[in-house]
């Protein structure tokens, strides 16, 4: 028995979706106006004849899906561990994950570069300095994003029955766990692949050529090219997101844990 | 039971957090006792040909430059950074474009003991901030061989500091919008300009901003020593509801939104030739107020580079560089010696708003514009009282 | 707490089981306290121990106490009062459109559509977004002129994008994605048969969604509404893009005293962020007593 969507869902959607496309609409209907008087795509032409837009949105992605994969290397165990055993420190770790708010990335990457500057430890001219940056500015989305699916899943159960079965810590984690949470998991990919690729300060400061300063010194100089620049990334990051999301719910659909869905 | 346990584990979570606290601080503690040990160098001074040719050749040696808050439309700098480049081979490192004086000079704070690109090695400040970073220990004295023809109000005696060019604050008025162009600052408060007048930065952060409402004050009955009149006259322009509080870009000025801004005469013109006629941009000077700003040249005491910075302001303050300013709409600070000297190629003088112009121009000193900044800060947010509640 | 009884039930079984488990736990965290540690409370302890110097380098109270200045306790308020607003309309809107994905018996495509969307909309800040809206919603905005052409006047009727509901409006931008990427993983925690069940007892919708859904949600909204306000608060890009020098937040007021031109007192400035801390952690302390007080209520 099918049933009919519900009208009131489709209601939201339709209202949510149009506060989403119009400042989108009007940014694209003014990257429009580079050449005077026509309506023409000559700002986009001259993006994607910049050498910068490829190598600083290549560079950035890169760096993107090493923090992705640092961060959830530390964190899943972490948050599912504190989750399980110890209510407290899982307190502590959710004050932590918020702390990156409320210091100002200014402060972030000068506290960085004073630390790790000199010796025992010069970190500042390597790229896993900008990496554990980028993961500090992104641990409240990750926190977030794999706690609300920690919570959604009956990790408990699982774990117990997993170890009843006699697996060790590492099978739980990885092959229980993981693919209950994995939606929650990419949920939180995207969102640190998006703030990775925008973020300006860092990336400005530690001195490497990343797409949010390219962004920004093109939104200095020039008038139409920024708008053309934001629908090109905005639409780009889309893509990758929308087959990132297509491949997963395929694996997913192959990997279904009875019972649990 | 579970009470013990939840005991024993608080004070060992306090205990750990305590640690960790403690550590951290004596990190940070032991970090900047090691950097305070600097003694202040002497200025070197370029001059004679050979010392030219060993500057050059121990320049190259070191391979590169790091510049700071540099956007290549400011006055050109991105002809400038890529004549220079070329001219002796040498890779510029540019950093954060968009900075503010502040940045910069925060961002030679925390690079004292770094060695690597991220270390400014010259910076480019607003007027006030020469003689800050001076008493700061931030900057390391040098004299450019063409250290006589600037003007002696605007350099500091022993070489920490010197001018590098200067620019007055003028419209950039988009034709397309706005069809009767504004000519004064009294016309800024016309109805006919109702939501149109936007300045090109916030006053507590923005040097340029800071100007705008000095220059104000000198069109409305004030001085350089009374910038008061300025305060009331945005005050006036927000009650008539001419003024918009977006902070105006070549964005915005393009879009129409902001399709009278206030800026720098040469920020001004760059905005208006990088449009290129879409839309029609005019630059203003107005007929009262001109206040002229200057910024300032230096190197920084930490340099990793010092003898390539050396090279670099060698370049600035040569005909060269200093001609590569004035295309980009600016007044270097030679200007009067080029004038003089009769090496201004026509076409470059044409593109400038014309001298009479500039015939008016004032410039404050370093107290005069402390004791403005002050005025202006405080009184801000409580004089032009923009409303934001709903 | 429950789990604690029972595992002390088991005690007398497992007890060396037991112990073996609590060491490996412990061991778990400490990769993350040590990252912590290093990356996040490391170059923040210049920021705390700085507000306690002068330029000079010697302890004062000189900052905290500049503090209770009237424009900046405005600014702490206004700051609060845009991320409070943001966060609980950001987390109503966000919820119910999570809602309508999972739950509202749509298309596929839509969840195609969305999410990823989401994800990238939940970055969209800062002067990008900021001239977005600009183009929308400003006085010569793409639909402010489409309804001037239709004999609407938007800002002769009193709407201005450049106050505290139009910053508010831009930041939901990134605010309600940001909710619909976290929640929708509570809103599929929602079995189906939860609802059949509930009805063939002859549960109501509306008692369902009291009883059963609500409960269950509460612990991901209330951290969800925490995560959004934290967000709102730090952000700085989008606020001075839009309304920089009328609109008086706390971050903006830290740019201007680190990285501005005109003042400088970087020391006031790591005071300003400290204030920040406390507040945030003010607010932390607020949602855990929340989640506990929902937590009997559930039971």
């Amino acid at each position: 028995m099918k049933k009919r969507s519900s009208l009131v869902a489709w209601l939201f959607i339709i209202v949510g979706t149009s506060y989403f496309l119009l400042p989108l609409i009007a940014t694209f209907l003014f990257s429009l106006r580079a050449k005077k008087d026509t309506l023409g795509f000559t700002a986009y032409q001259r993006v994607f004849a910049d050498s910068s837009f490829y190598e600083t949105f290549l560079f950035s992605a890169l760096m993107a899906l090493l923090t992705i994969i640092a961060s959830l290397l530390l964190l899943v165990p972490t948050v599912y561990w504190a989750y399980l055993r110890h209510p407290r420190l899982h307190r502590l770790i959710e004050l932590v994950s918020l702390m990156p708010f409320v210091i100002p990335p200014i402060v972030l990457v000068f506290g960085l570069i004073k630390s790790y500057s000199r010796p025992p430890v010069i970190l500042v001219q390597s790229r896993g300095l900008l990496i554990a940056g980028y993961m500090v500015l992104t641990l409240p989305y990750m926190y977030r994003a794999i706690d609300a699916g920690l919570r959604a899943t009956n990790v408990k159960t699982l774990t117990e029955a997993a170890q009843s079965l006699g697996a060790g810590w590492p099978r739980i984690i990885w092959q229980v766990i993981v693919p209950n949470v994995r939606g929650a998991l990419v949920n939180g990919a995207f969102l640190t692949f998006a703030t990775v690729l925008g973020e300006l300060t860092l990336a400005q400061y530690l001195a490497w050529p990343a797409f949010g300063p390219y962004l920004a010194r093109i939104s200095q100089n020039k008038a139409y090219e920024p708008a053309a620049l934001t629908i090109i990334s905005f639409a780009l990051t889309w893509v990758i997101f929308g087959i990132v999301l297509l491949v997963n719910s395929k694996d997913q659909q192959q990997t279904q844990f009875g019972g649990t869905h | 039971m579970a009470q013990s346990k939840l005991g024993a584990f608080r004070l060992r979570a306090a205990k750990l957090a305590a640690l960790f606290l403690v550590v951290s601080l004596m990190i940070s503690a032991c970090g900047s006792a090691a950097s305070e040990s600097t003694t202040a160098p002497t200025a070197g001074s370029g001059g004679t040909s050979s010392t030219m040719d060993a500057l050059i050749a121990a320049a190259k040696a070191e391979g590169e430059l790091t510049v700071i808050a540099l956007p290549h439309n400011w006055l050109n700098y991105g002809e400038m950074i890529e004549n220079f480049s070329k001219k002796y081979g040498i890779k510029i490192n540019e950093l954060n474009p968009d900075a503010g004086s502040g940045d910069e000079i925060e961002a030679i704070k925390a690079n004292k003991d770094n060695k690597g690109p991220q270390a400014p090695d010259v910076i480019d400040v607003g007027f006030a901030f020469g003689p800050s970073s001076k008493q700061e220990n931030l900057l390391q004295p040098y004299k450019v061989s063409t250290w006589d023809t600037i003007p002696n109000e605007l350099k500091d005696p022993e070489g920490y500091w010197f001018g590098d060019y200067y620019g007055v604050l003028a419209f950039a008025v988009n034709k397309d919008v706005v069809k009767n162009v504004p000519q004064d600052w009294a016309d800024l408060l016309k109805p006919e300009y109702k939501g149109q007048v936007a300045l090109a930065g916030d006053p507590r952060v923005s040097n340029l901003a800071i100007q705008s409402v000095y220059a104000a004050a000198l069109a409305n009955g004030g001085s350089l020593d009374n910038v008061q009149p300025g305060l009331d006259f945005f005050s006036k322009l927000n009650q008539a509801g001419n003024f918009v509080p977006v902070i105006a870009k070549q964005g915005t000025l393009a879009q129409g939104e902001t399709p009278i801004m206030i800026t720098w005469d040469y920020l001004a013109i760059s905005a208006r030739d990088e449009l290129g006629g879409n839309p029609e941009i005019e630059v203003v000077v107005p007929k009262s107020g001109v206040l002229g700003g200057v910024y300032v040249q230096a190197i920084s005491a930490y340099a990793p580079h010092p003898n390539a910075a050396k090279l670099w302001m060698e370049y600035l303050y040569s005909d060269e560089g200093q001609l590569t300013w004035l295309k980009g709409g600016g007044h270097p600070v030679r200007y009067n010696d080029l004038v003089a000297r009769n090496v201004i190629p026509a076409e470059i003088a044409e593109k400038l708003p014309p001298a009479e112009l500039y015939a008016n121009a004032v410039f404050p000193t370093l107290a005069q514009l402390e004791a403005a900044k002050k005025v202006i800060v405080d009184g801000w947010d409580t004089t032009v009282n923009v409303d934001v509640k709903e | 707490m429950a789990e604690q009884a029972s595992e002390r039930g088991r005690g007398a079984q497992w007890q060396h089981l037991d112990l073996r488990r609590i060491n490996w736990s412990w061991l778990g965290t400490v990769p993350f306290f040590l990252f912590a540690c290093a990356f996040l409370v490391l170059p923040s302890a210049s920021l705390v121990i700085g507000s306690f110097q002068d330029n000079a380098g010697n302890f004062t109270l000189q900052n905290i106490t500049d503090l209770g200045q009237p424009s900046i306790v405005n600014a702490y308020l206004l700051s609060v009062q845009v991320s409070g607003v943001t966060a609980l309309l950001g987390t109503l809107v966000g919820g119910l459109l999570a809602w309508a994905m999972v739950l509202g018996r749509l298309p596929r495509f839509v969840r195609a559509f969305l999410i990823p969307f989401s994800g990238v909309a939940s970055n969209f800040a800062g002067v990008p977004l900021a001239f977005a809206f600009i183009a929308t919603l400003g006085r010569v905005g793409f639909v402010t002129v489409l309804l001037k052409n239709l004999g609407f006047d938007l800002y002769d009727k009193g709407f201005n994008l450049y106050s505290f509901w139009g910053l508010s409006a831009t930041y939901l931008y990134f605010q309600i994605p940001l909710v619909v990427l976290i929640l929708t993983p509570a809103f599929e925690a929602l079995r189906p048969q939860w609802r059949e069940a509930a009805e063939s007892l002859g549960a109501s919708g509306g008692y369902y969604w009291r009883s059963v859904a609500l409960p269950i949600l509460t612990p991901a909204l209330l951290s969800t509404v925490v995560l959004l306000f934290g967000n709102a608060f730090g952000a700085y890009a989008t606020a001075y893009a839009l309304t920089g020098g009328s609109l008086n937040i706390v971050p903006i007021m830290i740019g201007a005293q680190i990285q501005g031109d005109i003042l400088h007192n970087p020391n006031l400035g790591y005071a300003l962020a400290f204030g920040m801390m406390v507040i945030m952690t003010l607010v932390l302390a607020l949602y855990s007593w929340l989640q506990r007080r929902s937590a009997r209520w559930l039971q």
